[in-house]
């Protein structure tokens, strides 16, 4: 196996903890996207493109964008900006 | 002789585009207002990848592969502006104090991107 | 769609349910008896004869409701005093004692595997061999893993499209909003429209220029990706992705006003249908032959070529526009719940 292939392994496994740890629902999903980006890389080291160009029409773009969509409904998005306002605004104070 | 300037010719295009990826990274990190975060991110999704597939290219040689790289190229050329162009309209759409981090030129092209959605 | 019959309360589906449900509450039987009593009482006694039924009535009625608050009440403070607790505690006791039988099961299956790599695992019998040396007579498909998720299996291909197919009825199902009778746009369909694209940069010159250049190259690209399955690498969901994603891609540039030109409801109901009908006409009577092939005049042809493999390319496209039009119904209905 070689060192890249060990690599994109241990990415992935951060990146499948850290989805499950993460409290903010939008860095969630762009961390859940570059793990379905490590995994197509991963499918095209093992001879396979074609799940490769599954996994990164489908695991980067559809899904991901769905995710999105449906963040956008529940209003969990804008929740989040003023979260992150607020916090700015701490920071400015604190720093 | 020739091969070995192709070799450093390919290597110093590679680096080159390498540390404009990594330069691009450290800004996305570093930076804390959007605008400068999608500065940092196009750097590396346009000049990094063209000298990188550059660099491979040279070391590739005139094959089919270096035309499907430069395919890419013109891909990435034309999609990840448009990706900046939207985040940044996007930002100008939705946040209210946009003079906090930024010299505001023109105020009523402002409030005619917010009066439009 | 079967148009709702005027009287549908009263034909004998709905009639039979209300039996089933155990029709209208004991409550409102004795309220509507009462107030008939009552009426009919009020037409033929005097005054304060009538009067007093009244006042009964009202009193029975008010004894009835003040049972069921205090049912609710007593019901409520239970759940809430002892029997939440109780629930909880049974909860999480289940949900380790899951856990743990599951992980058990997991672990003593694992036990029981063939150890890694061994040449002589019964992954490595004589059908694979098979399929590896004679798949490309056999199905004329110089991709082999095309010759065998649409040829040799192509059963259990069928059964994948058909559940992209279910997962969109699924979705149809809970995120569809109808629209009102006469076919204009309700009054929440207009809200979730209005919702949708509030924070979007609507109407981009620059976006819609470079999707007018993009698009059709990334279709060109699924249909090759599709057509060319059983020559190389990809195959029906690889390029129907694509295609799906190019639709999305357009969707966002243009709104739901270019789309809905080319892409109706109609038009995803009819494309599916047709595709997963064909696939299941060509491929079904596998279940019936118990997964033998029968003997066909559609021969596999010269391997290589692109009308070649028998009817691998025409299943391909099949599954493909199965997939494009299940991503792009997908995005539409969580989008605005209609497409």
């Amino acid at each position: 196996m070689s060192v890249l292939n060990i690599l994109l392994l241990i990415f992935i496994i951060v990146c499948a903890v850290s989805v499950a740890l993460s409290k903010n629902l939008l860095v969630a999903i762009v961390i859940f996207m570059s793990q379905s980006l490590a995994m197509s890389v991963i499918w095209v080291m093992l001879q396979s493109p074609d799940l490769a160009i599954t996994e990164a029409a489908v695991g980067v773009g559809i899904d991901s964008l769905l995710y999105f969509v449906t963040l956008k409904k529940i209003h969990a998005i804008d929740v989040e900006k003023e979260q992150e306002k607020e916090g700015e605004t701490n920071h400015g104070e604190n720093s | 002789m020739l091969e070995f300037i192709r070799f450093l010719l390919s290597a110093v295009l590679t680096l080159a585009g390498l540390f404009v990826l990594v330069s691009g990274v450290v800004g996305v990190f570093r930076f804390r207002y959007s605008m400068n975060r999608m500065h940092a991110a196009a750097l590396g999704d346009t000049l990094g990848i063209l000298c990188v597939l550059l660099g491979v290219m040279v070391a590739e040689g005139l094959t089919i592969a270096t035309v499907k790289m430069l395919l890419v190229i013109i891909t990435l050329w034309l999609t990840s502006p448009v990706a900046s162009h939207l985040i940044s309209r996007l930002e100008v759409t939705i946040n209210d104090h946009l003079e906090r981090h930024m010299n505001v030129v023109d105020k009523t092209a402002v409030a005619r991107e917010k009066e439009g959605n | 769609m079967a148009k709702i019959r005027e009287d549908y309360e009263n034909s004998w589906w709905p009639r039979f349910l209300r039996w089933l449900r155990g029709g209208s509450t004991r409550l409102d039987d004795q309220l509507q008896e009462e107030l008939v009593e009552s009426s009919e009482a009020h037409l033929l006694q005097s005054p304060e004869e009538a009067a007093q039924m009244e006042r009964q009535a009202e009193e029975r009625v008010q004894q009835a409701l003040q049972d069921e608050r205090n049912m609710y009440d007593h019901v409520h403070d239970w759940a809430r005093l002892k029997g939440a607790r109780l629930t909880r505690a049974l909860y999480s006791i289940l949900a380790v004692v899951t856990c743990f039988a599951i992980i058990y099961v997991l672990l003593r299956t694992t036990s029981f595997l063939p150890p890694f790599g061994d040449p002589d695992n019964p992954v490595n019998n004589e059908v694979s061999q098979r399929y590896i040396e004679a798949g490309m007579q056999e199905t004329g498909a110089v991709n082999i893993v095309a010759g065998m998720i649409l040829d040799y299996r192509a059963f259990d291909t069928l059964g994948e499209s058909n559940v992209l197919f279910i997962a969109a009825c699924s979705v149809l199902i809970l995120l569809r909003i109808s629209r009102e009778k006469d076919g204009s746009q309700s009054a929440e369909q207009l809200l979730v429209e209005a919702n949708d694209r509030m924070y979007e940069p609507k109407n981009d010159t620059i976006l819609q220029h470079i999707t007018k250049l993009l698009v059709p190259i990334v279709l060109l690209f699924g249909m090759y990706v599709i057509m060319n399955g059983h020559i190389s690498p990809g195959g029906g969901f690889s390029g129907g992705a694509l295609m799906g994603a190019a639709l999305i891609l357009y969707l966002n540039a243009f709104g739901f006003q270019k789309t809905e030109r080319f892409f109706t409801f109609r038009v995803f109901q009819t494309v599916s249908l047709c595709a997963l009908s064909f696939y299941a006409v060509s491929k079904a009577y596998s279940f019936f032959t118990g997964a033998n092939h029968l003997w066909s005049f559609i021969t596999p042809g010269t391997p290589g070529k692109l009308f070649s493999a028998g009817l691998i390319p025409y299943l391909n496209l099949a599954v493909g526009l199965v997939v494009c039009c299940t991503m792009y119904a997908f995005y539409t209905l969580f989008r605005k719940g209609d497409m």
